[in-house]
């Protein structure tokens, strides 16, 4: 487990990981457990139409008001709230622990005075990111296709996996906007304020946007938008959203290790 | 012509403070190397830019002929580096610590670690939190021993050892310079770069105030003697006393520098109530003054 950065950088990230799987495992049981007392009482979705419009726009998914079917119920409480919630703040940890975590440490200086270059120790980092989101977003997987099948709510492993696969490029897309900031400037808390706002400011832009037009044309710089707006749920994959959301993962990837190159590193 | 360090007009500036200023020197192979100055004058610096952790804001720095920024790599495989300011992984044992260091410089199992542990008394496989201090620095010094480096650079690295592990550290090193190897070592203590060290730089305020062998050193050096008498003496009492120079007064008290006899002072001390008498070896902060001293008597 001590062979490279990667396998180090996993290792260290294990013991907090197990306590999300843990999380994730107790919210999607009680999500499941709910549901059956929800299940086909059109009379909720009478009511939610009378929100405001601000409120419908954060508990809507891909543009649907509409919680008692199994899409419906999964996309306004799983997809639209917590999923993304979780896997985002995983990502935004890992990101801002990666390089700026052991930078203020002190244990960088050290790491570096080895034969490692600072762009492989940046890429075998980032890689042991992308590797802690994808095993979080399958246990999610997992978890929802058996509570699915159980609850009966109709809703394909295709389409779940579509839906997973959308919210860990959502969260990644904000990991590595952490992991870039920690690498640009070596400051874990400055990479986990810029990374956490945006990811939210990501939510609300896309959710109030219906409520005025020229918010219509702004949403379309929010991620969530690309991630939410097709309804994965329902529809499966839509090939040029995740292409948005992958491309902005390849442009943190490609910039950060430039911007980690040409910087001083601080003193321990 | 065969440097492993080459420095150049070496100069960075933290924003507007100064790190270092036009540094030049070279460190041959096979040498024990002082970097003697006092805090924060530039030699962590220094190191940092040869490791290429920080880069220089002008002038150039080669190890083993190669560009510290541009074959920065190449150069840390065949150096061994020892922080002033040590930060290990606390979660670890020492040994998976040296396994993973070991690991990302390509050696098996954990290289000379464990003859090196025995020499130096480390227990490997307790967690590094548990360490005391200088347990911990033993774990540095291995890291940095581990791979038989050609080149050692040590910031300052007997901080927190006793006594009996200086003397382990001792040996290593000669034996490292014995076998061809070169230790570039950093210290504020005038007494320990003197026994550890061939030749000996000294930097103060960012810029190099001499290059000199020990032996060279230790030929200049002088016993500091503070006298304190019942009322300040007349300005030029002592002026002219044969090995006698007077370093600092202040009030009743005067600092002297006495190279050779002791016999002139006292003789010319004793003309005078004294209160107190205080004699000892000459440490850096004494060094400094008389440099300083022949500095401005040299401009006049």
């Amino acid at each position: 487990m001590l062979a490279s950065v990667f396998a180090k950088t996993l290792r260290d990230r294990l013991r907090a990981f197990r306590w999300w799987c843990l999380g994730t495992f107790a919210f999607v049981s009680l999500y499941a457990s709910v549901y059956p007392s929800i299940s086909g009482k059109a009379s909720l979705n009478k009511l939610v139409k009378d929100y405001p419009e601000a409120l419908k726009g954060f508990i809507g998914f891909g543009g649907n008001l509409d919680f008692v079917s199994g899409p419906g119920y999964l996309g306004s409480e799983v997809f639209s709230f917590w999923a993304p919630i979780v896997l985002t703040a995983v990502a935004i940890a890992a990101g801002s622990t990666a390089l700026a975590g052991e930078e203020e440490r002190g244990t960088l200086d050290l790491l570096l005075s080895l034969p490692v270059s600072r762009t492989r120790c940046l890429l075998e980092k980032l890689a042991a990111l992308v590797c802690e989101a994808l095993a979080l977003a399958f246990v999610l997987w997992i978890l929802l296709v058996i509570a699915s099948y159980a609850d009966g709510m109709g809703v394909s492993a295709g389409n779940l996996a579509a839906a997973v696969f959308g919210v860990l490029l959502f969260a990644l897309d904000f990991g590595l906007l952490a992991l870039l900031v920690g690498a640009a400037t070596g400051r874990r808390g400055l990479a986990i304020g810029i990374s956490a706002t945006l990811a939210v400011a990501a939510d609300v832009l896309n959710a109030l946007a219906p409520l005025a037009s020229w918010l219509n044309d702004v949403r379309l710089a929010s991620p969530f938008y690309y991630y939410s707006h097709g309804d994965p749920l329902r529809h499966g994959l839509d090939y040029l959203d995740t292409l948005v959301l992958l491309a902005i993962v390849v442009v943190f990837a490609a910039l950060a290790p430039l911007l980690f190159r040409r910087r001083d590193l601080a003193s321990p | 012509m065969n440097a492993v360090i080459r420095a150049e007009q070496l100069t960075k500036y933290y924003g507007a403070s100064r790190g270092i200023s036009g540094l030049s020197l070279e460190v041959e192979a096979g040498e024990v190397f002082g970097f003697l100055g006092p805090n924060g004058a530039g030699k962590t610096t220094t190191i940092r830019l040869m490791l290429d952790l920080i880069r220089p804001s002008s002038g150039r720095i080669e190890l083993f002929g190669l560009d510290a920024r541009r074959d920065s790599v190449e150069i840390r495989r065949r150096v061994g580096y020892l922080p002033g300011d040590l930060h290990l992984y606390e979660r670890l044992t020492a040994r998976e610590l040296l396994r993973y260091f070991a690991s990302l410089r390509g050696l098996d199992g954990i290289g000379e670690g464990k003859s090196l542990a025995e020499r130096f008394e480390l227990e490997l496989d307790r967690p590094i939190r548990s360490l005391s201090k200088g347990n911990r620095q033993k774990v540095g010094l291995v890291q940095a021993f581990l791979h038989r480096p050609d080149l050692l650079l040590f910031d300052e690295p007997t901080a927190g050892l006793d006594p009996l592990v200086q003397i382990t550290f001792n040996e290593l090193l000669r034996e490292v310079a014995g076998a061809g190897g070169t230790v570039f070592l950093s210290s504020h203590i005038l007494s320990e770069v003197q026994r550890l060290a061939d030749r000996v730089a000294i930097i103060r305020e960012g810029s190099l105030e001499l290059v000199e062998a020990v032996e060279t050193l230790r030929a200049r050096a002088f016993v500091r003697v503070e006298a304190t008498f019942a009322k300040p003496p007349p300005k030029r009492a002592f002026a002219g006393l044969p090995g006698v120079r007077e370093l600092e007064r202040k009030g009743p008290v005067v600092l002297f520098a006495l190279e050779g006899p002791a016999d002139p002072l006292i003789k010319a001390l004793a003309r005078y109530e004294v209160l107190a008498l205080d004699s000892h070896e000459a440490d850096l902060e004494d060094f400094f003054l008389t440099l300083y001293r022949e500095g401005a008597n040299g401009a006049r």
